[in-house]
């Protein structure tokens, strides 16, 4: 499955950020906490530091009033020496009776001295819950994400509107774009440097192949026609030579043979400028057409043809079928559908031919394999390099079926190959 | 008869002209327009075949001036381009047969032959060789006034032989004839063996010499020597 460019981007984006966010989050916690730790630290030395200079150095404050202190204080105690040389402050875990729960506190121990005595002094910071701490930042995180999710699918689907719009013109346009048809595309200016650039590169890539295209056309009919003068030379002296008196046996089959070969590019001439006249077009009025009536008028000449092979034909015609084509194309079709499925096949074979409400078939059979469906309708592509066809028989029917756009499909089974055409 | 062939490539005319005159048909021959029209307006001709494409003109103009004239002369077409268009042009200027570069002499005879036949409003239908007569209009065929019973095939193979009396005709030549507008795409000309032994089988029964030989490798020839 190919995904959408627009997609790709969106995604990565998104996973991104995602990616960033969740690695963020515990960062963010861990140095908010370091950091309200820390702050936490500096006040109870601030505190310890204003009751020495406060309290202590004026000398208002004597060992009477530690108990008065004790009592009224409820985070600061000053308790007897308990031998702490410097101070010390770390984190421990006091029960709230009150919240009746256990709560963080960071405790600072001092030693101090009243009046030459050497005394303690506590002091206890309450610090926010770890759990409220981490939920509220997961809180925080997760909507940061969901809102992130949010606008990057939003300004994408704008952006695959605006920003790629005039690409997915230029997609629909080449899509339908066909070299044998006149229509051309006509991209719009689109303001935006890569489209344009993309566009006139396509432009040009257009412009050139169709001109390519069209000489190639011209050469090939110019080229059959120009060959017709030649060929008329060549069978008009053949025949004249055909009259000459005493001919050897050795001379007649010389001349059988150049007969064979003058029919032969004979014919194939007139498959390729059949083919460059259906190419360009010339055959495109359209009349109601009864393939029926046409098989069962030309059955007889068929059925002589397949004869001298020993084949035999079955038809199942019992279906009308009546199409809105050109005459003269569906003859060459179904002609060439007949011939065709003379040519390959094998002595005492047979031909079926069936009509359907929409379809018609030709099986035939044949020896040997499936044939080889990519180039089968290739032009001078022959499955057997000996036989005597020119390789344009299918490459015809194919062409025909494409400007009436009908469907051509090759099957082989059980030692026959069959071609159905669906209108 | 006498034709006038208007044809620009002289090897074609002069294959042409040697093909035809052992056959009692005359033949003059013109490379340009201007040298064609100068033949039609000085003679009559039983058939004038015409090449479209000429060094001073297009084929058209001898078409459209020959109606002016109000010439009756049989024209056969012969052109190298072939299209649909031209063939209604060339019949609706007054052409009376179309006939496609490359073609075969033989065919271009029995043609000619046709076209005077149809020209010449005589009432003669009936094309008779020795002991054989074939009636174009009731297409039968009868051997000593005895009617014979021929396919419409085997009819037009006789006539085509007939036509080309003393002619060597190879079987492609033949098979082409026989299949028409089928005959572009045939590859195989054995059908034409069977159809000629047919109608071989049937005129001796009814008691015709046997005018049709076989060439050796190469085709038949009708002939009464």
């Amino acid at each position: 499955m190919n995904k959408k460019l627009l997609n790709i981007t969106t995604r990565s984006f998104l996973r991104y950020s995602v990616i960033i966010l969740i690695i963020c989050a515990p960062l963010f916690y861990f140095m908010s906490h370091w950091l309200y730790v820390y702050e936490t630290d500096e006040i109870l030395s601030f505190h310890k530091k204003a009751f020495v200079e406060n309290e202590l150095h004026n000398g208002n404050f004597s060992e009477k009033d530690i108990e008065v202190w004790n009592k009224y204080n409820r985070d600061v105690e000053i308790v007897p020496d308990t031998g702490v040389q410097k101070d010390s402050i770390f984190g421990t875990i006091y029960f709230d009776p009150f919240a009746n729960e256990s709560e963080p506190f960071r405790e600072l121990w001092a030693p101090i001295e009243i009046n030459g005595k050497r005394y303690t002094y506590i002091e206890k910071n309450n610090l926010v819950e770890m759990e409220d701490m981490v939920y509220t930042v997961a809180f925080m995180f997760l909507l940061i994400i969901l809102i992130l999710m949010l606008g990057i699918i939003f300004l994408s689907n704008r952006l695959a509107k605006n920003l790629w719009g005039p690409f997915y013109d230029t997609l629909s346009q080449i899509r339908s774009f066909e070299i044998d048809k006149d229509t051309k595309p006509h991209f719009q200016n689109t303001g935006i440097e890569e489209f344009n650039q993309l566009n006139t590169s396509l432009d040009r890539l257009i412009e050139k192949n169709t001109a390519i295209y069209k000489n190639q056309r011209e050469f090939v009919e110019n080229a059959a026609h120009e060959l017709q003068t030649p060929l008329a030379l060549f069978q008009t002296k053949l025949d004249n030579l055909s009259q000459a008196e005493n001919l050897t046996k050795d001379q007649f089959e010389i001349l059988e043979s150049l007969n064979n070969d003058v029919s032969r590019l004979n014919r194939l001439n007139k498959n390729l400028l059949l083919l460059s006249k259906i190419d360009n077009e010339a055959y495109f009025e359209k009349e109601s057409v009864s393939v029926n009536n046409y098989i069962n008028k030309h059955l007889d000449f068929f059925i002589e043809q397949a004869n001298s092979k020993h084949i035999t034909v079955n038809t199942q015609l019992s279906h009308e079928l009546t199409l809105t084509a050109n005459p003269i194309l569906t003859e060459v079709l179904i002609n060439n559908l007949f011939l065709n499925a003379i040519r390959h096949n094998v002595k005492n074979g047979s031909i079926t031919i069936t009509t359907g409400t929409n379809s018609l078939t030709f099986s035939n059979t044949g020896n040997g394999s499936s044939l080889d469906e990519e180039k089968l309708f290739n032009r001078f592509s022959k499955s057997d390099p000996s036989s005597p066809g020119n390789g344009l028989g299918l490459a015809i029917i194919k062409r025909i079926t494409e400007v009436n756009n009908w469907q051509i499909e090759y099957q082989f089974n059980n030692n026959s190959h069959s071609f159905a055409i669906k209108f | 008869m006498k034709i006038l062939i208007i044809e620009d490539e002289p090897a074609i005319a002069n294959s042409i002209i040697e093909y035809m005159t052992p056959n009692a048909i005359i033949c003059e021959s013109a490379a340009t327009a201007k040298e064609a029209m100068e033949k039609i307006e000085l003679y009559n001709y039983d058939c004038i075949l015409l090449d479209l494409m000429l060094p001073d003109g297009d084929g058209f103009e001898i078409l459209r001036e020959l109606r002016m004239l109000q010439k009756t002369d049989g024209v056969i077409i012969i052109s190298a381009k072939e299209t649909l268009d031209t063939r209604i042009e060339g019949l609706q200027l007054g052409a009376d047969d179309y006939l496609t570069k490359p073609f075969h002499l033989s065919e271009l005879l029995v043609r000619i032959q046709a076209l005077i036949r149809r020209k010449n409003f005589s009432g003669n239908n009936i094309i008779s060789f020795h002991e054989i007569s074939v009636d174009i209009l009731s297409k039968s065929v009868s051997v000593n006034n005895t009617k014979l019973d021929v396919t419409k095939k085997e009819i037009d193979l006789l006539l085509f032989l007939i036509g080309n009396q003393g002619k060597v005709l190879s079987k492609g030549a033949i098979a082409e004839h026989l299949s028409g507008d089928m005959a572009d795409m045939l590859d195989n000309h054995d059908f034409v063996y069977a159809h000629i032994k047919n109608l071989k089988k049937k005129l001796a029964k009814a008691g015709s010499a046997d005018y049709i030989k076989t060439v050796y490798g190469l085709g038949y020839k009708w002939s009464d020597e």
